[in-house]
């Protein structure tokens, strides 16, 4: 390798993480403003114009807070903790492509950070290593109530994350391959010249099962609980302050613009858009500007479901996810296998 | 060649590292540090299957073993509040040293055995379940030369369910 081939693939890698470091506050912006929309308040209005500066203020605030580690806890895990929940976020986006390759200087450069023979199972890895960031913040913690937290996390992730991978391997079986890229080709073109060729129509049970289940695993409302605050005053969080709590927040919007990026990447066809063939460098931006669209719609379902719905009973999220969710995952997979069988799926 | 050398690096720190914290997980007195030890050994591991050009593996080790397996044991262990072991034994130091040397002695056999016999594993087996298409090989492999074992093996997982099932209802309702 040389030099040339070692800056490009920093630069492969390192853009998208970049890239959802710089626009993080947007969705958290987002949220505050889309909170008030859906509650008929203005929400934040006071730090620039509509507020826009308001997740700047809130990091300011976030440095300059002390940092408390109380008494009684595990100190090394307490802090290890927000780290663990902060990386495994962040590191899953490496699989995921964002744009079609790029010729540029004579090498064709694919626009995804590792294009590994693995790429979903990959992420499936690093999602149930993220469990960890948050059990052993409710467990160092030293408290009941962030380690009940703790605790429904790793229970509901775990059971949760079967529907999810179920659902998904009705993609995987649809295209052949573990690999993101293969998913999306296997995307691009349209039925019958108007419908587009995306996974979420043959599979639509697949795509809901898994849009479900991204909820939980990135323990957004209605399945929240490891956080409830009505029960568990701020769940597995609850001990922390200042940046480490920061560190938490930032995990759990990184986290939705994954399982966004991931749901498109599955189910709505990644960055090809259907009736439009990349060319060069501006068919290039089109379609890195199509996943982008494509994802920061599904962030905004990800908000406007947040203030929408209550937060579901411990009990009917276990039931909703092992007699619900993975009953129809599985019957979707089977579907999935007839069309396979009968080639009406490539 | 350079890329060689970084990679033997890598695999080399991945294989220190898995190493150290297996000890880690034995020597430790906190049993939920054992099994944070446990994890970061596992990940070690499936740093060096990558290195090996086995990814399937790696992602299998981290996906069951650190993902699901060992996200149980911590439950248990954090539900159960298991405290810190006491040390138990005598204090002597011969003890100690004589269990030292037992266990030098043993892994010098065990390293002396691994250098004679370890290479002459079939390189074929690890070449069509890690290289290339590897996903695709190791499916044909599962569903064909291995089919009987594999479904006995998931009988007896079925069994272990169902015998857990049975010893864990209440004894009223028998």
């Amino acid at each position: 390798m040389t030099a040339t081939d070692w800056l490009i693939t920093a630069v492969r890698v390192l853009a998208p993480v970049l890239a959802i470091m710089l626009i993080l506050p947007i969705p958290m912006w987002l949220e505050r403003r889309g909170a008030g929309l859906i509650q008929d308040r203005p929400g934040p209005n006071r730090v620039g114009p509509f507020g826009l500066l308001q997740p700047l203020a809130d990091a300011v605030k976030f440095f300059m807070k002390e940092d408390l580690i109380p008494a009684n806890t595990d100190r090394l895990l307490f802090v290890i903790a927000p780290g663990i929940a902060l990386f495994s976020a962040l590191t899953t986006f490496a699989v995921i492509p964002y744009g079609p390759a790029v010729t540029v200087g004579g090498r064709e450069i694919p626009l995804v950070g590792a294009d590994v023979s693995i790429g979903i199972l990959y992420l499936f890895a690093l999602t149930s290593l993220s469990v960890y960031g948050i059990v052993l913040a409710g467990w160092s913690s030293n408290n009941k109530f962030s380690l009940i937290g703790g605790i429904r996390s790793g229970a509901q992730i775990i059971s949760y994350e079967l529907a999810m991978t179920t659902a998904a391997a009705g993609v995987i079986l649809a295209a052949g391959s573990f690999r993101l890229t293969d998913v999306v080709a296997m995307q691009t073109g349209t039925w019958l010249g108007f419908i587009p060729r995306w996974n979420v129509f043959p599979q639509f049970l697949g795509f809901a099962v898994f849009y479900v289940a991204t909820f939980a695993e990135t323990n957004r409302l209605p399945f929240d609980l490891p956080e409830a605050e009505a029960e568990l005053v701020g769940g597995y969080h609850t001990e922390y302050s200042a940046f480490k709590f920061a560190m938490f927040f930032m995990a759990e919007y990184v986290n939705m613009i994954v399982a966004s990026a991931l749901t498109v990447t599955l189910f709505f066809g990644g960055w090809s858009l259907p009736w439009y063939e990349p060319h060069g460098i501006g068919g290039v931006i089109v379609s890195a500007l199509a996943f982008f669209a494509k994802t920061a719609f599904f962030v905004w379902v990800f908000i406007w479901v947040r203030w929408t719905l209550p937060r579901f009973r411990y009990d009917q999220l276990m039931r909703l996810g092992w007699k619900a969710l993975l009953p129809v995952a599985l019957l979707n997979l089977l579907w999935v296998a007839f069309l396979v069988v009968k080639r009406w799926l490539p | 060649m350079a890329a060689l050398t970084a990679t033997r690096l890598v695999f080399d720190a991945a294989a220190t590292l898995a190493i150290v914290f297996a000890s880690v997980m034995v020597i430790h007195r906190h049993p939920v540090k054992s099994v944070l030890a446990l994890v970061v050994s596992f990940f070690a591991l499936s740093i060096a299957y990558v290195l090996l050009s086995a990814p399937l593996i790696a992602a299998v080790q981290v996906i069951v073993y650190a993902g699901a397996i060992l996200v149980l044991f911590l439950f248990v262990l954090m539900l159960l509040n298991v405290p810190e072991e006491a040390r138990h034994g005598s204090g002597r130091p011969i003890h100690r040293i004589l269990s030292a040397a037992a266990i030098l002695v043993f892994a010098v056999f065990l390293l002396s055995l691994l250098r004679s016999h370890g290479a002459t594993a079939s390189p074929a087996v690890g070449a069509s379940a890690g290289g290339g298409a590897d996903v695709a090989a190791a499916a044909r492999l599962l569903f064909s030369e291995h089919l009987l074992s594999f479904e006995a093996l998931s009988v007896l997982l079925l069994a272990a369910l169902v015998g857990a099932f049975a010893l864990a209802r209440p004894e009223t309702q028998r």
